[in-house]
């Protein structure tokens, strides 16, 4: 400390006189090297804490990761287990829920992904018409507080919805049957699940993309919208014809995140609603919550690791790969 | 601003009463299913195990509140879910500033490689098993609060988020503090967390929500009734309806469709109550999250 403290004295003296608010940057770029080391090493204490967080909770489970190729024994530990080749992944692409649960990952995703980015753009869209501050404001405020709703509650709200008491009652059912059309037994029924979750994300999500819309659509130069106006298009049209195209980048930047997330399932939500619910697997069962299943009521250490692997290779791969597509077509907004 | 050319045109364009219908129609399945969850935790249980939701409270009743009130499950619950709220919060502010403080100087030889390592952990992830033996065989946090905040204390969103705020100080003001003789740790301290303030409730916010809504480490790795968060304590209520039984019950039997509203109202009212002025906030996180881009 005092070191550092002695050093960016001598700095001091030996550079010009402090020169306060409007420092020369010339000067500056001189004096740089005197006393530089000492002071980095210094600050990068502060980073000693997050980089031991993330080599101990991060890197370490990527070794940790061998559990793949072995046949795990819990009482001999990660390492003294016996290895077992590639027999953790025969068995789960053999067991008949690999295609399954791969497909629900990547269609579930699919839907999530497109029905997101429409609701947000629109939304987005929506809002800038509206010209009320206060009511403009309290909108924004309201279609975004979804966001911080936990999947736990969303599963609540669902089965006031859906299930009412006994599996067929609630909400949706009771307006149905007021419309004279029959009633549904939600909970046991795959079917609609796919885009009543869609639906959820759509909740979720809409909001908070249509802030990030929100933004991109207020630093949309003025002129552009002039020009139109003089040309006499309709609001409509402007929105249409300007606004949407110049929301391309931002789109694509959430599209690639998105993609590069695609073979991700989306635990949190579709655990905390479906749950050990097995009636609905066959349309909801994705990756994540197959592995989550597998470790806490089957112990299946070696084929859990496996299908994380697995999935992480490929997630690996796919990022890549929508991150390599993305620079291509746009260089000056290219995310890494 | 810019609006400014969207606002003159004349009247009421077709366009723009759609847009009002809109969204205020967006707004509306935004906001209802929450009053439907507040009415119904009002509700008497005779209504709701008839029907399963109530639009408005009738008949009235406290009975939800009062078990909740009358033992100490849920009080437990709120202690876990602030204790793993505040302390994982604080926790995940300190390394997230101190991390990207770091990457955000430049220096040479330290400052990429480390972006480099936290970016990495969003790419590439060791995946559930290892996590589990980690925490369960080699650090033992099994039935610890800290097994909940570790898993999630640095997230690289955010690093990001407080590294191009870091980069926006002024480096006149930083200059003058090093030429005054201020060592870089107490620049830092002294200068750059304070001039900061702004970014640091934002990531302090996100960080405060997911926080608080966290359940599926909670749900890995606490097993004890007793030191269940919130989220996981609602999770076991809808997953089983015996789990009601845990909680005290006065004699008579336990209202346990209204329970589980009224829990679930007692899980979000915080976030409902900080919500109006913390929104802001959030609006101006991933507005700069995606604008950095």
């Amino acid at each position: 400390m005092t070191e550092i403290g002695t050093a960016a004295a001598e700095r001091s003296v030996s550079s010009t006189p402090p020169a306060a608010a409007p420092a020369p940057a010339k000067p500056e770029r001189t004096r740089r090297p005197a006393g530089r080391v000492q002071s980095s090493l210094g600050v990068s204490l502060l980073a000693v804490p997050a980089l031991l967080y993330l080599i101990v909770f991060h890197y370490l489970p990527m070794a940790g990761l061998v559990v793949a190729f072995k046949e795990f024994d819990i009482s001999q530990g990660i390492f003294g287990s016996p290895w077992s080749g590639l027999d953790n992944f025969r068995y789960f692409f053999s067991s008949g829920d690999a295609g399954r649960i791969l497909l629900n990952t990547i269609f579930l995703n699919v839907l999530f992904l497109a029905a997101t980015l429409a609701a947000g753009v629109t939304l987005a869209l929506m809002l800038n018409e509206i010209r009320g501050r206060f009511f403009k404001r309290i909108a924004q405020s309201a279609v975004f507080f979804p966001y911080f709703v936990s999947p736990i509650v969303i599963s609540i709200i669902l089965q006031v919805l859906l299930a009412g008491v006994g599996g067929s009652g609630g909400l949706v059912n009771d307006a149905l049957l007021g419309l004279g059309l029959p009633q549904v037994s939600w909970y046991t029924e795959p079917g609609p699940w796919p885009w009543i979750l869609t639906f959820v994300k759509v909740w979720q999500l809409g909001g908070y993309m249509s802030v990030i819309f929100l933004a991109a659509i207020t630093s949309i130069p003025e002129e552009v919208y002039e020009a139109g106006a003089i040309d006499g298009a309709s609001r409509a049209q402007l929105a249409w014809r300007v606004t949407l195209p110049m929301l391309r980048p931002t789109a694509a930047i959430l599209l690639v995140l998105g993609v590069g997330r695609i073979f991700y399932g989306d635990f949190g939500t579709i655990y905390a609603i479906v749950g050990d619910n097995g009636t609905l697997f066959p349309s909801t069962d994705v990756i994540d919550t197959y592995v989550f299943r597998s470790l806490r009521q089957l112990g299946d250490f070696g084929t859990t690791a496996a299908v994380g692997l697995f999935q992480s290779v490929v997630g690996f791969v796919l990022v890549t790969i929508a991150v390599l597509i993305q620079r291509r077509y746009s260089k000056e907004n290219s995310i890494l | 601003m810019s609006t400014d050319i969207r606002r003159r045109r004349a009247p009421l364009e077709p366009f723009t009463v759609v847009s009002i219908i809109g969204v205020s129609l967006f707004m509306l399945i935004s906001i209802a299913p929450l009053w439907l969850i507040l009415s119904g935790s009002f509700t008497a249980e005779s209504k709701l195990s008839e029907t399963g939701y109530s639009l408005f409270p009738h008949p009235f009743s406290l009975d939800a509140y009062r078990t909740i009130l009358a033992g100490p499950t849920v009080v437990d619950a709120y202690i876990a879910s602030g204790f793993i709220t505040i302390v994982g919060t604080a926790l995940a502010l300190a390394c997230t500033s101190g991390l990207a403080w770091v990457i955000a100087r430049r220096l040479p030889m330290i400052s990429r490689p480390l972006a480099v390592l936290t970016y990495l952990p969003m790419l590439f992830t060791g995946g559930l098993v290892p996590l589990y033996l980690l925490v369960t065989q080699y650090l033992h946090l099994a039935n610890s609060w800290f097994a909940v905040i570790l898993p999630l204390l640095v997230a690289p969103f955010l690093v990001f988020i407080q590294v191009g705020a870091f980069r926006q100080l002024p480096e006149s003001v930083l200059e003058s503090a090093r030429i005054d003789g201020a060592s870089e740790l107490r620049i830092f301290w002294r200068i750059g967390l304070p001039l900061s303030k702004p970014i640091l409730a934002v990531v302090g916010l996100f960080y405060a929500v997911n926080f608080w809504n966290e359940w599926f480490t909670a749900l890995l790795f606490i097993s004890d009734i007793d030191k269940f968060p919130l989220p996981l304590l609602l999770q076991n209520l809808i997953a089983n309806v015996s789990a009601s039984t845990m909680l005290p019950t006065s004699g008579q039997a336990v209202p346990v469709y209204q329970l589980r509203l009224a829990l679930t109202v007692v899980t979000i009212g915080p976030i409902l109550l900080a919500y109006p002025f913390a929104q802001r906030y959030f609006v101006k996180g991933i507005t700069l999250g995606a604008t950095k881009g």
